[in-house]
Protein backbone atom coordinates (compact mmCIF):
# COMPACT_ATOMS: atom_id res chain seq x y z
CA UNK A 1 0.00 0.00 0.00
CA UNK A 2 1.29 3.64 -0.77
CA UNK A 3 1.32 5.85 2.59
CA UNK A 4 3.11 9.12 2.73
CA UNK A 5 6.38 9.60 5.20
CA UNK A 6 8.16 12.11 6.35
CA UNK A 7 11.42 12.97 6.52
CA UNK A 8 12.09 14.77 9.68
CA UNK A 9 15.72 16.22 8.06
CA UNK A 10 13.56 18.12 5.60
CA UNK A 11 10.65 19.15 6.82
CA UNK A 12 11.02 22.79 8.08
CA UNK A 13 7.47 23.40 9.78
CA UNK A 14 6.15 25.96 7.23
CA UNK A 15 2.92 24.18 7.50
CA UNK A 16 1.94 23.95 4.02
CA UNK A 17 0.58 20.54 3.64
CA UNK A 18 -1.92 21.55 6.80
CA UNK A 19 -3.00 24.18 4.27
CA UNK A 20 -3.05 22.16 1.22
CA UNK A 21 -4.75 19.25 3.18
CA UNK A 22 -7.78 21.67 4.73
CA UNK A 23 -8.25 23.20 1.45
CA UNK A 24 -8.44 19.62 -0.52
CA UNK A 25 -10.89 18.48 2.26
CA UNK A 26 -12.93 21.86 2.00
CA UNK A 27 -16.12 22.19 0.15
CA UNK A 28 -14.78 24.50 -2.67
CA UNK A 29 -11.43 23.27 -2.84
CA UNK A 30 -10.00 26.47 -2.77
CA UNK A 31 -8.58 28.58 -0.20
CA UNK A 32 -10.02 31.51 -0.70
CA UNK A 33 -13.49 29.37 -0.30
CA UNK A 34 -12.25 27.61 2.31
CA UNK A 35 -11.58 30.03 5.05
CA UNK A 36 -15.17 31.29 5.26
CA UNK A 37 -16.94 27.50 4.95
CA UNK A 38 -18.79 26.30 8.30
CA UNK A 39 -17.54 24.29 9.44
CA UNK A 40 -13.90 25.00 8.73
CA UNK A 41 -12.31 22.24 6.61
CA UNK A 42 -9.58 20.88 9.22
CA UNK A 43 -6.41 19.73 8.51
CA UNK A 44 -5.85 15.63 9.05
CA UNK A 45 -1.97 16.23 8.79
CA UNK A 46 -0.64 17.85 12.00
CA UNK A 47 3.30 19.51 11.91
CA UNK A 48 4.89 18.47 15.45
CA UNK A 49 8.23 19.31 17.06
CA UNK A 50 10.08 18.26 19.50
CA UNK A 51 13.54 19.83 20.23
CA UNK A 52 15.51 20.08 16.65
CA UNK A 53 13.05 17.67 14.98
CA UNK A 54 10.19 18.39 13.20
CA UNK A 55 7.76 16.15 11.87
CA UNK A 56 4.35 16.39 9.44
CA UNK A 57 2.52 13.64 10.87
CA UNK A 58 -0.61 12.28 10.21
CA UNK A 59 -2.58 8.50 10.16
CA UNK A 60 -0.03 5.79 9.49
CA UNK A 61 -2.55 3.46 8.17
CA UNK A 62 -1.47 1.12 11.26
CA UNK A 63 -1.39 -2.58 9.23
CA UNK A 64 -2.70 -3.45 12.38
CA UNK A 65 -4.87 -0.47 13.29
CA UNK A 66 -6.44 -0.21 16.52
CA UNK A 67 -8.64 2.18 15.22
CA UNK A 68 -10.40 -0.28 13.52
CA UNK A 69 -10.81 -2.40 16.48
CA UNK A 70 -11.79 0.44 19.02
CA UNK A 71 -14.58 1.42 16.16
CA UNK A 72 -17.84 0.36 17.86
CA UNK A 73 -19.76 1.73 15.13
CA UNK A 74 -18.13 0.07 12.26
CA UNK A 75 -17.10 3.48 10.75
CA UNK A 76 -13.30 2.71 10.58
CA UNK A 77 -12.40 0.24 8.00
CA UNK A 78 -9.41 -1.39 6.05
CA UNK A 79 -10.11 -0.70 2.27
CA UNK A 80 -9.04 -2.96 -0.53
CA UNK A 81 -5.84 -1.11 -1.05
CA UNK A 82 -5.08 -1.50 2.49
CA UNK A 83 -5.59 1.81 3.92
CA UNK A 84 -7.12 2.99 6.59
CA UNK A 85 -10.40 4.55 5.80
CA UNK A 86 -13.33 6.03 7.48
CA UNK A 87 -17.25 6.08 6.73
CA UNK A 88 -17.87 9.47 8.30
CA UNK A 89 -21.91 8.52 8.11
CA UNK A 90 -21.79 6.29 10.48
CA UNK A 91 -19.40 7.45 13.27
CA UNK A 92 -21.54 8.91 16.06
CA UNK A 93 -18.59 10.44 17.97
CA UNK A 94 -17.47 8.30 21.00
CA UNK A 95 -13.81 8.58 20.78
CA UNK A 96 -12.63 5.22 21.21
CA UNK A 97 -10.59 5.47 17.92
CA UNK A 98 -8.83 8.75 19.31
CA UNK A 99 -8.65 6.96 22.60
CA UNK A 100 -6.38 4.20 20.95
CA UNK A 101 -4.30 5.86 18.42
CA UNK A 102 -0.83 5.95 19.42
CA UNK A 103 -0.03 8.77 16.91
CA UNK A 104 -2.73 11.20 18.32
CA UNK A 105 -3.50 11.33 14.41
CA UNK A 106 -7.58 11.63 14.56
CA UNK A 107 -9.29 14.72 15.55
CA UNK A 108 -12.32 15.49 16.44
CA UNK A 109 -15.34 17.64 14.73
CA UNK A 110 -18.35 17.81 16.71
CA UNK A 111 -19.47 14.38 16.99
CA UNK A 112 -17.53 13.29 14.10
CA UNK A 113 -13.78 11.77 13.85
CA UNK A 114 -11.59 13.08 10.98
CA UNK A 115 -8.33 11.60 9.78
CA UNK A 116 -6.01 11.21 7.12
CA UNK A 117 -7.98 9.47 3.79
CA UNK A 118 -4.48 9.68 1.78
CA UNK A 119 -6.91 11.76 -0.46
CA UNK A 120 -8.65 9.02 -2.15
CA UNK A 121 -10.94 11.13 -4.12
CA UNK A 122 -8.02 13.00 -5.58
CA UNK A 123 -6.50 10.77 -8.89
CA UNK A 124 -3.10 12.68 -8.70
CA UNK A 125 -2.72 11.04 -4.92
CA UNK A 126 -1.69 13.41 -1.63
CA UNK A 127 -1.87 16.79 -1.79
CA UNK A 128 0.36 17.20 0.98
CA UNK A 129 3.25 16.01 -1.18
CA UNK A 130 3.02 18.33 -3.45
CA UNK A 131 2.12 20.98 -1.70
CA UNK A 132 5.79 20.02 0.50
CA UNK A 133 8.17 22.87 -0.75
CA UNK A 134 11.08 20.52 0.67
CA UNK A 135 10.11 17.42 -0.74
CA UNK A 136 10.22 16.49 2.76
CA UNK A 137 6.93 14.31 2.10
CA UNK A 138 6.65 11.38 -0.28
CA UNK A 139 4.36 9.02 -1.43
CA UNK A 140 5.44 5.73 -2.09
CA UNK B 1 -12.77 -28.62 12.01
CA UNK B 2 -16.01 -27.80 13.36
CA UNK B 3 -15.97 -24.05 15.33
CA UNK B 4 -18.83 -23.23 17.52
CA UNK B 5 -18.85 -19.68 18.69
CA UNK B 6 -21.87 -18.61 20.79
CA UNK B 7 -22.10 -14.67 21.11
CA UNK B 8 -22.62 -12.98 17.98
CA UNK B 9 -21.51 -9.29 19.32
CA UNK B 10 -18.05 -7.82 19.36
CA UNK B 11 -15.71 -10.51 20.43
CA UNK B 12 -17.95 -13.40 18.40
CA UNK B 13 -17.64 -11.39 15.16
CA UNK B 14 -13.99 -10.33 15.34
CA UNK B 15 -13.17 -14.51 16.46
CA UNK B 16 -15.43 -15.38 12.73
CA UNK B 17 -12.95 -13.29 10.94
CA UNK B 18 -9.91 -14.48 12.56
CA UNK B 19 -10.96 -17.97 11.79
CA UNK B 20 -11.05 -17.34 8.36
CA UNK B 21 -8.40 -15.49 8.24
CA UNK B 22 -6.23 -18.83 8.39
CA UNK B 23 -8.78 -21.59 7.86
CA UNK B 24 -11.10 -20.62 4.59
CA UNK B 25 -13.18 -24.20 5.17
CA UNK B 26 -13.67 -24.94 8.68
CA UNK B 27 -17.42 -25.08 9.42
CA UNK B 28 -18.24 -22.07 11.67
CA UNK B 29 -21.32 -22.07 13.51
CA UNK B 30 -22.78 -19.21 15.34
CA UNK B 31 -24.98 -18.84 18.01
CA UNK B 32 -27.24 -16.30 19.28
CA UNK B 33 -29.92 -15.93 21.66
CA UNK B 34 -30.80 -12.99 20.26
CA UNK B 35 -32.90 -13.05 16.75
CA UNK B 36 -31.69 -9.78 15.14
CA UNK B 37 -28.38 -9.19 12.40
CA UNK B 38 -25.24 -8.00 13.86
CA UNK B 39 -25.39 -5.13 15.67
CA UNK B 40 -23.15 -3.09 18.08
CA UNK B 41 -24.45 -2.64 21.80
CA UNK B 42 -22.29 0.05 22.22
CA UNK B 43 -24.26 2.80 20.31
CA UNK B 44 -27.44 2.11 21.64
CA UNK B 45 -27.88 4.91 23.74
CA UNK B 46 -26.86 6.78 20.53
CA UNK B 47 -29.87 5.12 18.62
CA UNK B 48 -32.28 5.95 21.57
CA UNK B 49 -31.38 9.43 21.47
CA UNK B 50 -32.14 9.95 18.37
CA UNK B 51 -29.08 10.79 16.56
CA UNK B 52 -29.01 7.79 14.25
CA UNK B 53 -31.26 4.92 12.46
CA UNK B 54 -31.58 1.48 13.70
CA UNK B 55 -29.85 0.67 10.54
CA UNK B 56 -26.74 1.96 11.75
CA UNK B 57 -26.53 -0.15 14.49
CA UNK B 58 -25.30 -3.03 12.47
CA UNK B 59 -21.85 -2.86 12.56
CA UNK B 60 -21.11 -5.56 9.81
CA UNK B 61 -23.35 -5.88 7.00
CA UNK B 62 -26.17 -7.72 6.78
CA UNK B 63 -24.40 -10.61 4.90
CA UNK B 64 -21.91 -10.92 7.18
CA UNK B 65 -22.50 -14.73 7.93
CA UNK B 66 -22.88 -15.74 4.49
CA UNK B 67 -20.04 -13.90 3.24
CA UNK B 68 -17.40 -15.48 5.79
CA UNK B 69 -19.62 -19.13 5.23
CA UNK B 70 -21.10 -19.25 8.67
CA UNK B 71 -24.25 -20.99 9.82
CA UNK B 72 -25.71 -18.59 12.25
CA UNK B 73 -28.50 -20.14 14.37
CA UNK B 74 -30.12 -17.02 15.82
CA UNK B 75 -33.11 -16.59 18.79
CA UNK B 76 -31.53 -19.47 20.72
CA UNK B 77 -29.91 -20.07 23.40
CA UNK B 78 -27.22 -22.21 24.68
CA UNK B 79 -27.35 -23.52 27.64
CA UNK B 80 -24.89 -26.19 28.86
CA UNK B 81 -21.31 -26.88 27.98
CA UNK B 82 -21.41 -30.77 28.33
CA UNK B 83 -18.74 -33.41 28.23
CA UNK B 84 -17.47 -35.01 24.98
CA UNK B 85 -17.22 -31.74 23.20
CA UNK B 86 -20.75 -30.79 23.04
CA UNK B 87 -23.00 -27.74 23.75
CA UNK B 88 -27.49 -28.33 24.32
CA UNK B 89 -29.39 -25.26 23.12
CA UNK B 90 -32.64 -24.40 24.56
CA UNK B 91 -34.35 -26.35 21.86
CA UNK B 92 -32.66 -29.61 23.49
CA UNK B 93 -30.97 -30.39 20.59
CA UNK B 94 -27.25 -30.77 20.87
CA UNK B 95 -24.25 -29.90 19.15
CA UNK B 96 -20.76 -30.87 18.44
CA UNK B 97 -17.46 -28.95 17.83
CA UNK B 98 -13.92 -29.20 18.26
CA UNK B 99 -13.09 -25.87 19.16
CA UNK B 100 -15.62 -23.75 21.29
CA UNK B 101 -15.77 -20.45 21.77
CA UNK B 102 -17.97 -18.72 24.52
CA UNK B 103 -18.55 -14.97 23.70
CA UNK B 104 -21.64 -14.54 25.58
CA UNK B 105 -20.71 -11.40 26.81
CA UNK B 106 -22.24 -9.89 30.07
CA UNK B 107 -26.05 -8.52 30.94
CA UNK B 108 -27.61 -5.81 33.49
CA UNK B 109 -27.30 -6.44 36.78
CA UNK B 110 -30.68 -6.23 37.43
CA UNK B 111 -30.91 -4.61 41.54
CA UNK B 112 -32.76 -6.88 43.54
CA UNK B 113 -34.98 -3.68 45.28
CA UNK B 114 -39.26 -4.31 45.19
CA UNK B 115 -40.05 -3.11 42.61
CA UNK B 116 -37.65 -3.99 40.00
CA UNK B 117 -40.22 -6.43 37.67
CA UNK B 118 -42.42 -3.59 37.15
CA UNK B 119 -43.30 -2.40 33.53
CA UNK B 120 -41.00 0.67 32.86
CA UNK B 121 -38.06 -1.01 34.59
CA UNK B 122 -35.08 -1.42 31.79
CA UNK B 123 -31.47 -2.12 31.71
CA UNK B 124 -30.02 -0.94 28.48
CA UNK B 125 -27.90 -3.76 26.80
CA UNK B 126 -30.01 -4.82 23.70
CA UNK B 127 -31.66 -4.08 20.78
CA UNK B 128 -35.24 -4.98 23.02
CA UNK B 129 -34.28 -2.93 25.71
CA UNK B 130 -34.00 0.19 23.49
CA UNK B 131 -36.92 -0.51 21.47
CA UNK B 132 -39.46 -1.05 24.54
CA UNK B 133 -38.14 2.07 25.88
CA UNK B 134 -38.63 4.33 23.02
CA UNK B 135 -42.14 2.59 22.58
CA UNK B 136 -42.74 4.44 26.61
CA UNK B 137 -41.49 7.92 25.61
CA UNK B 138 -44.89 8.75 24.59
CA UNK B 139 -45.90 8.38 27.60
CA UNK B 140 -43.25 9.51 29.87
CA UNK B 141 -42.48 12.91 31.61
CA UNK B 142 -38.92 11.67 33.95
CA UNK B 143 -37.00 9.04 33.67
CA UNK B 144 -34.84 7.92 36.48
CA UNK B 145 -31.44 6.02 35.88
CA UNK B 146 -30.39 4.51 39.05
CA UNK B 147 -26.64 4.62 38.50
CA UNK B 148 -23.75 7.06 37.28
CA UNK B 149 -21.82 4.44 35.59
CA UNK B 150 -21.53 4.85 32.02
CA UNK B 151 -24.74 2.75 30.37
CA UNK B 152 -26.87 4.99 32.80
CA UNK B 153 -25.29 7.97 32.03
CA UNK B 154 -25.69 7.30 28.40
CA UNK B 155 -29.20 6.59 28.86
CA UNK B 156 -29.79 9.48 30.49
CA UNK B 157 -28.03 11.74 28.18
CA UNK B 158 -29.84 10.12 25.62
CA UNK B 159 -33.74 10.35 27.14
CA UNK B 160 -32.71 14.34 28.21
CA UNK B 161 -32.02 14.49 24.40
CA UNK B 162 -35.71 12.66 23.97
CA UNK B 163 -37.39 15.80 25.69
CA UNK B 164 -37.47 13.94 28.91
CA UNK B 165 -36.68 15.09 32.70
CA UNK B 166 -33.91 13.41 34.07
CA UNK B 167 -32.25 12.08 37.48
CA UNK B 168 -29.97 10.24 37.83
CA UNK B 169 -29.55 8.22 41.07
CA UNK B 170 -25.96 7.46 42.33
CA UNK B 171 -25.02 5.64 45.59
CA UNK B 172 -21.68 6.75 45.35
CA UNK B 173 -20.11 10.12 46.13
CA UNK B 174 -19.79 11.13 42.47
CA UNK B 175 -20.85 9.82 38.79
CA UNK B 176 -18.64 7.96 36.82
CA UNK B 177 -16.52 6.27 39.88
CA UNK B 178 -15.21 3.20 38.09
CA UNK B 179 -13.95 5.14 35.31
CA UNK B 180 -13.27 8.62 37.18
CA UNK B 181 -11.30 10.17 40.28
CA UNK B 182 -14.21 12.76 41.70
CA UNK B 183 -12.04 15.88 40.23
CA UNK B 184 -12.14 14.54 36.67
CA UNK B 185 -16.22 13.50 37.31
CA UNK B 186 -16.95 16.74 38.49
CA UNK B 187 -16.65 18.78 34.99
CA UNK B 188 -18.73 16.05 33.68
CA UNK B 189 -21.40 16.37 36.43
CA UNK B 190 -21.54 20.20 36.36
CA UNK B 191 -21.84 20.04 32.78
CA UNK B 192 -24.61 17.90 32.85
CA UNK B 193 -26.29 19.37 35.63
CA UNK B 194 -25.96 22.49 33.97
CA UNK B 195 -27.67 21.16 31.03
CA UNK B 196 -30.80 20.11 32.58
CA UNK B 197 -29.73 16.47 34.05
CA UNK B 198 -30.69 16.19 37.76
CA UNK B 199 -27.61 14.21 39.85
CA UNK B 200 -28.88 12.91 43.32
CA UNK B 201 -25.45 11.49 45.08
CA UNK B 202 -24.57 9.28 47.98
CA UNK B 203 -28.37 7.70 47.64
CA UNK B 204 -30.00 4.63 46.22
CA UNK B 205 -33.69 3.25 45.66
CA UNK B 206 -35.59 1.50 47.88
CA UNK B 207 -38.57 0.91 46.04
CA UNK B 208 -39.97 1.24 42.56
CA UNK B 209 -43.39 1.89 43.24
CA UNK B 210 -46.64 1.32 40.73
CA UNK B 211 -49.79 -1.48 40.00
CA UNK B 212 -48.56 -3.38 37.04
CA UNK B 213 -46.49 -0.25 35.74
CA UNK B 214 -43.54 1.99 37.26
CA UNK B 215 -44.80 5.02 38.99
CA UNK B 216 -42.46 6.31 40.38
CA UNK B 217 -39.59 5.60 43.30
CA UNK B 218 -38.74 5.72 46.46
CA UNK B 219 -35.24 6.58 48.13
CA UNK B 220 -33.51 5.72 50.89
CA UNK B 221 -34.42 8.74 52.48
CA UNK B 222 -38.05 8.34 51.75
CA UNK B 223 -38.01 10.91 49.47
CA UNK B 224 -40.48 10.15 47.00
CA UNK B 225 -39.39 10.78 42.91
CA UNK B 226 -42.80 10.25 40.20
CA UNK B 227 -41.48 8.57 36.89
CA UNK B 228 -42.49 6.47 34.22
CA UNK B 229 -38.89 4.63 33.05
CA UNK B 230 -36.21 3.22 35.21
CA UNK B 231 -33.18 2.46 33.68
CA UNK B 232 -30.82 0.61 36.15
CA UNK B 233 -27.44 0.84 35.24
CA UNK B 234 -25.59 -0.50 38.20
CA UNK B 235 -23.19 -2.25 35.98
CA UNK B 236 -22.65 -5.56 34.46
CA UNK B 237 -22.42 -9.42 35.11
CA UNK B 238 -20.90 -12.08 33.37
CA UNK B 239 -23.14 -14.39 31.32
CA UNK B 240 -21.24 -18.21 32.42
CA UNK B 241 -24.14 -19.83 33.93
CA UNK B 242 -23.29 -22.13 30.58
CA UNK B 243 -20.78 -23.67 32.09
CA UNK B 244 -21.42 -23.51 35.77
CA UNK B 245 -21.58 -27.86 35.26
CA UNK B 246 -18.68 -28.10 32.79
CA UNK B 247 -15.65 -27.83 34.98
CA UNK B 248 -14.76 -24.60 33.46
CA UNK B 249 -13.34 -22.57 36.52
CA UNK B 250 -15.36 -19.09 36.80
CA UNK B 251 -14.77 -16.20 38.99
CA UNK B 252 -16.63 -13.04 38.06
CA UNK B 253 -16.10 -14.54 34.83
CA UNK B 254 -14.83 -17.71 32.92
CA UNK B 255 -11.30 -17.42 33.45
CA UNK B 256 -8.87 -18.27 30.66
CA UNK B 257 -5.07 -18.41 29.88
CA UNK B 258 -3.29 -15.68 27.18
CA UNK B 259 -3.87 -17.85 24.99
CA UNK B 260 -7.84 -17.16 26.02
CA UNK B 261 -8.33 -21.03 26.64
CA UNK B 262 -10.05 -22.10 29.70
CA UNK B 263 -8.65 -24.79 32.05
CA UNK B 264 -11.12 -27.16 29.63
CA UNK B 265 -8.91 -27.81 26.26
CA UNK B 266 -10.73 -26.37 23.18
CA UNK B 267 -13.00 -24.53 24.84
CA UNK B 268 -12.13 -20.87 24.73
CA UNK B 269 -13.69 -17.17 26.29
CA UNK B 270 -13.60 -13.71 24.90
CA UNK B 271 -14.56 -10.44 25.36
CA UNK B 272 -17.26 -9.93 28.31
CA UNK B 273 -17.58 -12.70 29.92
CA UNK B 274 -13.73 -13.54 29.90
CA UNK B 275 -12.00 -12.80 33.05
CA UNK B 276 -8.58 -11.93 32.09
CA UNK B 277 -5.01 -10.38 33.65
CA UNK B 278 -5.28 -6.22 33.42
CA UNK B 279 -2.35 -5.13 31.38
CA UNK B 280 -1.62 -2.44 34.29
CA UNK B 281 -2.57 -3.89 37.58
CA UNK B 282 -1.52 -7.37 36.46
CA UNK B 283 -4.58 -8.01 38.41
CA UNK B 284 -6.92 -11.19 36.78
CA UNK B 285 -9.96 -9.18 35.97
CA UNK B 286 -12.89 -8.17 33.73
CA UNK B 287 -12.71 -4.62 31.62
CA UNK B 288 -15.76 -5.04 30.04
CA UNK B 289 -15.43 -2.83 26.60
CA UNK B 290 -15.71 -2.96 22.87
CA UNK B 291 -11.84 -2.95 22.12
CA UNK B 292 -10.79 -5.52 24.49
CA UNK B 293 -13.93 -7.81 23.12
CA UNK B 294 -12.72 -7.43 19.71
CA UNK B 295 -8.99 -7.98 20.05
CA UNK B 296 -9.58 -11.16 22.54
CA UNK B 297 -11.94 -12.25 20.28
CA UNK B 298 -9.73 -12.49 17.22
CA UNK B 299 -6.54 -13.75 18.89
CA UNK B 300 -9.39 -16.76 20.00
CA UNK B 301 -10.10 -17.35 16.89
CA UNK B 302 -6.52 -17.57 15.53
CA UNK B 303 -5.55 -19.76 18.17
CA UNK B 304 -8.94 -21.66 18.27
CA UNK B 305 -7.69 -21.78 13.91
CA UNK B 306 -4.14 -23.36 15.19
CA UNK B 307 -1.86 -20.14 15.61
CA UNK B 308 -0.34 -19.63 18.79
CA UNK B 309 -0.83 -15.95 19.98
CA UNK B 310 -0.46 -14.45 23.56
CA UNK B 311 -2.79 -12.07 24.49
CA UNK B 312 -0.80 -9.36 26.27
CA UNK B 313 -3.89 -8.07 28.81
CA UNK B 314 -6.94 -6.30 28.89
CA UNK B 315 -7.17 -2.24 29.43
CA UNK B 316 -9.59 -0.37 31.52
CA UNK B 317 -10.34 2.36 29.51
CA UNK B 318 -13.03 4.33 28.87
CA UNK B 319 -14.01 7.22 26.56
CA UNK B 320 -17.47 9.55 26.34
CA UNK B 321 -18.72 12.85 25.72
CA UNK B 322 -21.82 14.19 27.01
CA UNK B 323 -22.63 18.13 25.75
CA UNK B 324 -20.08 18.62 23.63
CA UNK B 325 -17.29 17.84 26.70
CA UNK B 326 -15.17 14.88 25.68
CA UNK B 327 -14.05 12.91 28.23
CA UNK B 328 -11.02 9.70 28.14
CA UNK B 329 -9.90 7.91 30.79
CA UNK B 330 -6.83 4.71 31.05
CA UNK B 331 -5.60 2.40 33.19
CA UNK B 332 -5.10 3.47 36.93
CA UNK B 333 -7.05 6.50 37.70
CA UNK B 334 -7.71 6.78 41.26
CA UNK B 335 -3.95 5.21 42.71
CA UNK B 336 -4.42 3.60 46.19
CA UNK B 337 -1.19 2.89 47.59
CA UNK B 338 2.36 3.65 48.13
CA UNK B 339 4.72 4.84 44.93
CA UNK B 340 2.47 6.72 42.89
CA UNK B 341 3.41 10.25 41.36
CA UNK B 342 0.38 11.98 40.32
CA UNK B 343 0.26 15.03 37.75
CA UNK B 344 -2.40 17.48 37.74
CA UNK B 345 -3.15 20.26 35.34
CA UNK B 346 -6.58 22.21 35.42
CA UNK B 347 -8.65 25.09 34.10
CA UNK B 348 -11.67 25.71 35.40
CA UNK B 349 -12.52 28.37 33.03
CA UNK B 350 -12.39 26.50 30.41
CA UNK B 351 -13.20 23.11 32.04
CA UNK B 352 -10.00 21.36 31.48
CA UNK B 353 -8.69 18.69 33.56
CA UNK B 354 -5.87 16.60 32.86
CA UNK B 355 -4.42 13.72 35.49
CA UNK B 356 -1.29 11.39 34.90
CA UNK B 357 -0.54 8.85 37.06
CA UNK B 358 3.00 7.29 37.42
CA UNK B 359 4.57 4.80 39.04
CA UNK B 360 8.34 3.97 38.93
CA UNK B 361 8.52 7.02 35.88
CA UNK B 362 6.16 5.17 33.97
CA UNK B 363 2.56 5.82 33.38
CA UNK B 364 0.05 3.54 34.80
CA UNK B 365 -3.16 6.12 33.88
CA UNK B 366 -4.33 8.62 32.97
CA UNK B 367 -8.21 11.06 33.08
CA UNK B 368 -8.24 13.99 30.32
CA UNK B 369 -11.09 16.16 30.43
CA UNK B 370 -12.10 18.16 27.69
CA UNK B 371 -8.34 17.84 25.85
CA UNK B 372 -8.59 14.30 24.75
CA UNK B 373 -6.59 14.59 21.33
CA UNK B 374 -3.07 13.11 22.65
CA UNK B 375 -4.55 10.31 24.68
CA UNK B 376 -3.61 7.28 22.64
CA UNK B 377 0.03 8.67 22.78
CA UNK B 378 -0.20 8.71 26.40
CA UNK B 379 -1.90 5.27 26.20
CA UNK B 380 0.98 3.55 24.07
CA UNK B 381 3.36 4.94 26.69
CA UNK B 382 0.67 3.09 29.03
CA UNK B 383 1.15 -0.11 26.84
CA UNK B 384 4.45 -0.32 26.30
CA UNK B 385 5.55 0.34 30.20
CA UNK B 386 8.23 3.22 29.20
CA UNK B 387 9.86 5.15 31.21
CA UNK B 388 9.32 8.84 30.65
CA UNK B 389 11.71 10.48 32.91
CA UNK B 390 13.26 12.42 30.19
CA UNK B 391 9.64 13.58 29.28
CA UNK B 392 7.69 14.17 32.23
CA UNK B 393 7.50 18.14 32.13
CA UNK B 394 6.09 17.78 28.90
CA UNK B 395 3.15 15.60 29.51
CA UNK B 396 0.61 17.69 30.57
CA UNK B 397 1.74 20.55 28.40
CA UNK B 398 -0.78 21.98 25.59
CA UNK B 399 1.66 21.19 23.08
CA UNK B 400 2.02 17.83 23.67
CA UNK B 401 1.76 15.67 20.82
CA UNK B 402 3.51 12.47 19.04
CA UNK B 403 6.55 14.00 18.27
CA UNK B 404 7.59 14.49 21.84
CA UNK B 405 7.66 10.90 22.23
CA UNK B 406 10.16 10.65 19.39
CA UNK B 407 13.01 10.54 21.91
CA UNK B 408 11.81 7.93 23.28
CA UNK B 409 10.43 6.18 19.98
CA UNK B 410 14.36 5.84 19.15
CA UNK B 411 15.84 5.07 22.24
CA UNK B 412 13.02 2.33 22.96
CA UNK B 413 13.63 0.36 19.45
CA UNK B 414 12.48 -3.43 20.96
CA UNK B 415 9.52 -1.37 22.89
CA UNK B 416 8.08 0.22 19.58
CA UNK B 417 8.73 -2.72 17.35
CA UNK B 418 5.40 -2.26 14.89
CA UNK B 419 6.11 -1.42 11.58
CA UNK B 420 4.94 2.11 11.33
CA UNK B 421 7.62 2.63 14.27
CA UNK B 422 10.03 1.30 12.37
CA UNK B 423 8.63 3.52 8.83
CA UNK B 424 9.44 6.76 10.99
CA UNK B 425 12.62 8.67 8.62
CA UNK B 426 14.72 9.96 11.39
Amino acid sequence: MKKVYCNVTKCLGCRSCEIACAVEHSKGKTLFTAISETPLPVHRRKVQAVEEIIISDACHHCEDAPCITACMSGSMFKAEDGSTQHNEDKCVGCWMCVMVCPFGAISRRKNLAIKCDLCKDRTEGPVCVVSCPTKSLTVK
Amino acid sequence: MEYVIVGSSAAGVSAVEAIRSVDKSGKITVISDENYSIYSRCVLSYYLAGMMTEEKLKYRGEDFFKKHNVDSIVGKKVEAVLPGKKIKLSDGKTLSFDKLLIATGSRSKMENIPGVEKDGVFGLRNINDARKIEERLGKTKTAVMLGGGLIGLRAAYALHKRGLKVIVVVKSKHILSQMLDEEGAGFIQRRIENKGIKVITGLSAKEITGDKEVSGIILENEEKIDCQIVVIGKGVQANIELVKDAGIKTEWGIIVNESLQTNVTDVFAAGDVAQTKDLVTGESTINALWPNAVIQGKIAGLNMAGKNIKYDGSLGMNSVEFFELPTISYGITKPKGEGYEILVKKNDAQEIYKKIVLKNNKIVGFVLVNDVDNAGVYGSLIRKKIDVSSIKEELLNNNFNFAKILPLVKKYKEEFAEKEYKELVM
